[in-house]
């Protein structure tokens, strides 16, 4: 299994791979969950609306408990982390999702686990770190933002902790990515290897990781926001 | 760089990506999320009524019994309070019906007293006058042989007359 996602076609010059494929099924079934829903949503919930009232709730009260007013504008985006990860984490065990392949045996599967692709994996680490240094700006204000990082309290001292802290948002890119895309990737060749035999524990994998971005990209927004003293 | 590059980094399908997550981070927050906590808090506002709602009718209630006891304790002392007021008034009028069958009976027997002291008067009248006439006729046959007729009405007469003015007692005594 190449690290690369496979490109299927280019449309004038974008590259449409397998990758992006199933990034577009995940919306799509995104998209249809989400139309269903409001069709469905009353004060007398459904199954379905029952799940996504306890996994709202639950990410809403999480944020609440370790941001307290700031979770308002915190829990929208974790938990579009988590949701959007989960879908394109599961949708990989759809039979024939890997095992239908473009260019016979040597080729590529016509569609691949969107997490297995660095691309997006980045996309998502780099968004969740902006977001956070944007709010971090919006609400603690431009001068306290900047004190994070800079700061000549105790020279030499708080300009290495500073220093610290710059390098620690720089590895964020890093460890967000990379976490997500070498488990995933890993897990896809483990599956493939083992002719699914490690299915329940990869589903299990794909949930904790969905969970891991969102509750880390939770602690990181609710840290950035808070002023620094 | 070249390392990004060989782990399949594509800035156009990166830029793709940061996109189409923004596009579907949207949609959710817009579509999904908004509408769940809309509803979700909805339903916390109806629990809390109803909620409220019990509460106050529960209180209503309590509130019921213990008026429905205060009414029949009020009720019951109404009741007892009538019955001695009816006692007393029974008795009351036990008495003064009593007093005035008493006076009644004794109105009675004072009538009947004077109805009777009336009837003997008239009785005696009576009596006396049969006796008069008695008298008269008995001294008329006794004096027939010895007295004139005319001298014989006169003995009556005065006879007669003597025995009227003495009136009965008197003759009886």
């Amino acid at each position: 299994m190449n690290i690369n996602p496979g490109v299927i076609f280019t449309v004038a010059g974008f590259p449409v791979t397998n990758t992006l494929l199933a990034t577009f099924l995940a919306d799509i079934i995104i998209i249809g969950g989400v139309i269903a829903l409001n069709r469905a949503v009353s004060l007398r919930p459904s199954k379905l609306q029952n799940i996504l009232e306890s996994v709202v709730d639950y990410f809403y009260k999480a944020a609440k408990d370790i941001a307290g007013d700031r979770a308002e504008y915190i829990y929208p985006w974790v938990l579009s982390f988590f949701i959007f990860i989960v879908v394109a984490n599961v949708i990989e065990f759809i039979p024939g999702f890997e095992s239908i392949r473009i260019g016979g045996h040597e080729g590529f599967a016509f569609l691949r686990a969107a997490t297995s692709d660095l691309n997006l994996t980045l996309a998502l680490a780099t968004i969740s770190v902006a977001v956070s240094h944007y709010y971090s700006i919006k609400y603690t204000g431009i001068k306290s933002y900047f004190h994070r990082f800079i700061s000549f309290k105790m020279f030499p001292i708080m300009l290495f902790v500073g220093f610290l802290e710059l390098i620690s948002e720089l590895v964020k890119f890093i460890s967000f990515s990379f976490r997500l895309f070498g488990n995933i990737y890993a897990g896809d060749i483990l599956l493939e290897k083992t002719f699914y035999v490690v299915l329940p524990l990869e589903l299990f994998v794909g949930l904790v990781q969905a969970l891991v971005f969102a509750l880390l990209t939770m602690a990181f927004m609710s840290i950035l926001t808070e002023k620094s003293h | 760089m070249e390392i990004l590059h060989t782990l399949g980094l594509e800035w156009k399908l990166f830029l793709g990506q940061i996109i189409n997550f923004l596009i579907i981070a949207y949609i959710l927050k817009r579509f999904l999320y908004k509408p769940i906590r809309k509803m979700l808090e909805e339903r916390r506002l109806k629990i809390d009524q109803s909620l409220a709602d019990a509460e106050n009718a529960k209180a209503a209630l309590e509130n019921a019994g213990l008026e429905r006891k205060k009414i029949l304790e009020g009720a019951k002392n109404d009741a007892g309070a009538l019955a001695a007021a009816a006692k007393i008034s029974l008795e009351e009028n036990k008495q003064k019906m009593t007093e005035e069958a008493k006076k009644q009976s004794e109105q009675i027997i004072t009538d009947a007293k004077q109805k009777a002291s009336a009837e003997f008067d008239g009785l005696s009248k009576r009596i006396g006058q049969i006796s008069v006439d008695l008298s008269g006729k008995i001294l008329s046959k006794v004096f027939a042989d010895l007295f004139t007729e005319d001298e014989k009405q006169k003995v009556i007469a005065k006879a007669l007359d003597k025995i009227e003015k003495g009136g009965y007692e008197k003759i009886a005594n």
